[in-house]
């Protein structure tokens, strides 16, 4: 016991502040993708959930964690899909096609897991430091295709100005659909990060991550670098919660619950513009 | 690609939902006509489980109001469900130190009010600051739950409880109701329909109703025809949150009788769906709140016959879907 009590930093703190980081890297990376290419994605945690159990059944039942994973993030993209059907065909508004994907995804993941996922037979995952790599080179990507790629600067400017960039000859709708295929895969993979690190899946496992990954893409002002900034900052708290549970800081005892709710309020502090404005993808929500 | 016409289009998503409920009807081992039929008639099986349903009914038709007031405004109030939490823990403080019809009264009262101020963060940034309404309300919501949960796993936790939840209001201490037959059909029932047609009766007579269409259906033009937009953008917001509080401060005082974690089983959230399945008629709300609560209810029953109670939110998620699809559905160029 040193001066303060607690260390303040040691091993394990790293490694869940790494962990939470990843997942919501991964989550608001693939919102960014949807949200800059003009589709409002609140169905980030849907996708997360489905791909979370996916990936636990058919890595478990298949014996291969690889196929589970695979299958994790078919899963994940078939519902970015739906997304993107619902919204550019059937004109559905998005949040309400959001929230029915999300609905989804918590009323199929219970039945999926309570009809198909044996207890009896182990769970079969991929290690954790594969996902980190993923994450690294998931942000290399983005910043990658958004800066220095056309099909990138294409999927920009249609989140801008959907008409100009039809006058430009790009088709919005078919660019869209590979934004949220995008979208599908980074999700997928932070889902299957998530049950991997809780070891099994269980109702509601994602427990509000992919609305704290899209709080994340909002603070970051929708730019890659920003956002992993963001995503390693929230990080921080929830790995901070777990660190300092119930041990006082300079004599305060402050509740967990307290810690869980630092990312929220900081995002609504910042959604008033009291933090500086951030600038919406223009075309946001347009055809 | 040559674009479809918007019936083939819709039937391609309705059969796309049949499918998939029958692929989940079919592989969870059960017969699929007889899971149906629990889980839309296991309300009538028993007066206890029809007194159930009706607890449902109530907060759905309080809550697809507070949603509904808000979505003719052009908002998406997200965050019903942590107004209702909030309004329902304060009702329930409330009514414990009052007691009596004071208490009840007090109760409710108290719960509109902290379902407004849970709202107010959100309906300023909306209105003023140009922050969207449904980001904020999901913060709100999560903060909500965190705070919530904590302070009924401490501060107003019954000691002698053995998991977070407060003490329960006596019989004395709660809103009663009128026998019917079997059942007692209590007084906030019957407050939440006069409510429901009193608001629709709102929206259609009133100039503050009207004035609340106009702005969610063309803010440019209502602010040309003189409209406050930014005051009536704020007003009903906060209206919606402090309707959602009431309700949940109601919920406390005439079913709960008590707060503790888990004392809302998404009633928020749901009632997004029950206002989208309401249609454009507010009068809507009451068949479209009472098929919610029959297949949330017949969802407890189906694990009778081994069948997981996601079946009915998975059925509840393609329904809200295909019924927007529907109202969406006008136009249907396949490139805008």
């Amino acid at each position: 016991m040193g001066k303060w009590g607690t260390p303040m930093v040691d091993m394990s703190f790293i490694t869940n502040w790494l962990m939470f980081a990843a997942i919501l890297g991964l989550a608001a990376l693939g919102g960014m993708f949807s949200e800059r290419s003009g589709i409002v994605n609140i169905a980030l945690e849907g996708m997360m959930l489905m791909s979370a159990c996916v990936t636990a059944l058919v890595g478990g039942t298949s014996g291969s964690p690889i196929i589970g994973l695979i299958a994790g993030l078919v899963s994940a993209c078939l519902l970015g899909v739906a997304h993107w059907a619902l919204t550019q065909f059937y004109r559905l508004d998005h949040i309400v096609s959001g929230m029915g994907i999300n609905l989804f995804a918590y009323g199929a993941t219970n039945f999926i897991a309570l009809s198909f996922i044996k207890p009896e037979v182990p769970d079969q995952f991929l290690p954790i430091p594969v996902y980190f790599w993923c994450a690294l080179i998931a942000l290399a990507a983005s910043w990658f295709i958004f800066n220095r790629m056309r099909a990138g600067l294409r999927l920009l400017a249609i989140g801008e100005d959907p008409d100009k960039a039809r006058t430009t000859g790009i088709e919005p709708v078919q660019v869209r659909l590979w934004a949220l295929v995008f979208a599908g895969i980074l999700c997928g993979l932070s889902g299957a990060l998530v049950v991997t690190n809780s070891g099994g899946f269980g109702d509601n496992l994602t427990a509000g991550r992919g609305f704290i990954a899209l709080a994340a893409l909002i603070l970051g002002g929708w730019r890659p670098v920003s956002v992993a900034v963001a995503c390693l900052a929230f990080a921080a708290f929830e790995a901070a919660q777990i660190q300092f549970q119930g041990s006082p800081i300079l004599g305060y005892q402050l509740p967990a619950a307290f810690w869980k709710s630092l990312p929220f309020l900081i995002t609504l502090i910042a959604l008033a513009g009291l933090m500086g404005r951030t600038k919406a993808p223009a075309g946001l929500g347009k055809m | 690609m040559r674009p479809l016409s918007p019936s083939v289009r819709l039937g391609i998503l309705a059969l796309t939902c049949i499918v998939i409920v029958l692929i989940a009807l079919i592989t969870s081992g059960a017969n699929p006509a007889q899971v149906l039929t629990t889980l839309l008639t296991d309300s009538f099986r028993s007066p206890t489980a029809f007194a159930d349903t009706l607890k449902r009914f109530c907060p759905y038709m309080i809550l697809g109001v507070a949603v509904f007031w808000a979505l003719r405004a052009g908002l998406f109030n997200i965050g019903v469900e942590g107004q209702f939490l909030m309004g329902g823990m304060t009702g329930t403080v409330v009514a414990l130190q009052v007691g009596g019809i004071g208490g009840v009264l007090l109760g409710a009262v108290a719960g509109m009010v902290v379902g407004a101020a849970w709202a107010l963060p959100a309906a300023w940034i909306r209105a003023y600051r140009g922050g969207h309404e449904v980001i904020s309300t999901i913060m709100l919501n999560m903060i909500a739950f965190q705070l919530s949960n904590h302070l009924v796993a401490g501060p107003i936790m019954d000691p002698d409880a053995g998991f977070p939840t407060t003490r329960t209001l006596g019989p004395q201490d709660m809103l009663g109701g009128v026998p019917v037959g079997p059942i007692t059909v209590n007084w906030a029932l019957i407050l939440a329909f006069g409510f429901v047609v009193a608001f629709g009766w709102w929206l259609r007579k009133t100039v503050a109703g009207y004035e609340l269409s106009v702005v969610g259906a063309n803010p440019t033009a209502g602010s040309f025809a003189g409209i406050d937009v930014k005051r009536t953008t704020f007003a009903a917001l906060l209206a919606s949150g402090a309707i959602a509080g009431f309700g949940g401060g109601l919920q406390a005082v005439a079913f709960e009788g008590r707060f503790y974690m888990g004392f809302s089983t998404g009633y928020g959230f749901d009632a997004l769906g029950v206002a989208i399945l309401a249609g454009g008629n507010p009068i809507g709300i009451i068949p479209s709140a009472f098929a919610y609560s029959l297949l949330q209810q017949g969802s407890l029953a189906v694990q009778t016959l081994h069948v997981p109670p996601g079946i009915a939110t998975l059925i509840l998620s393609l329904l809200v879907v295909l019924f927007s699809a529907i109202r969406y559905g006008k136009v249907g160029h396949a490139n805008g």
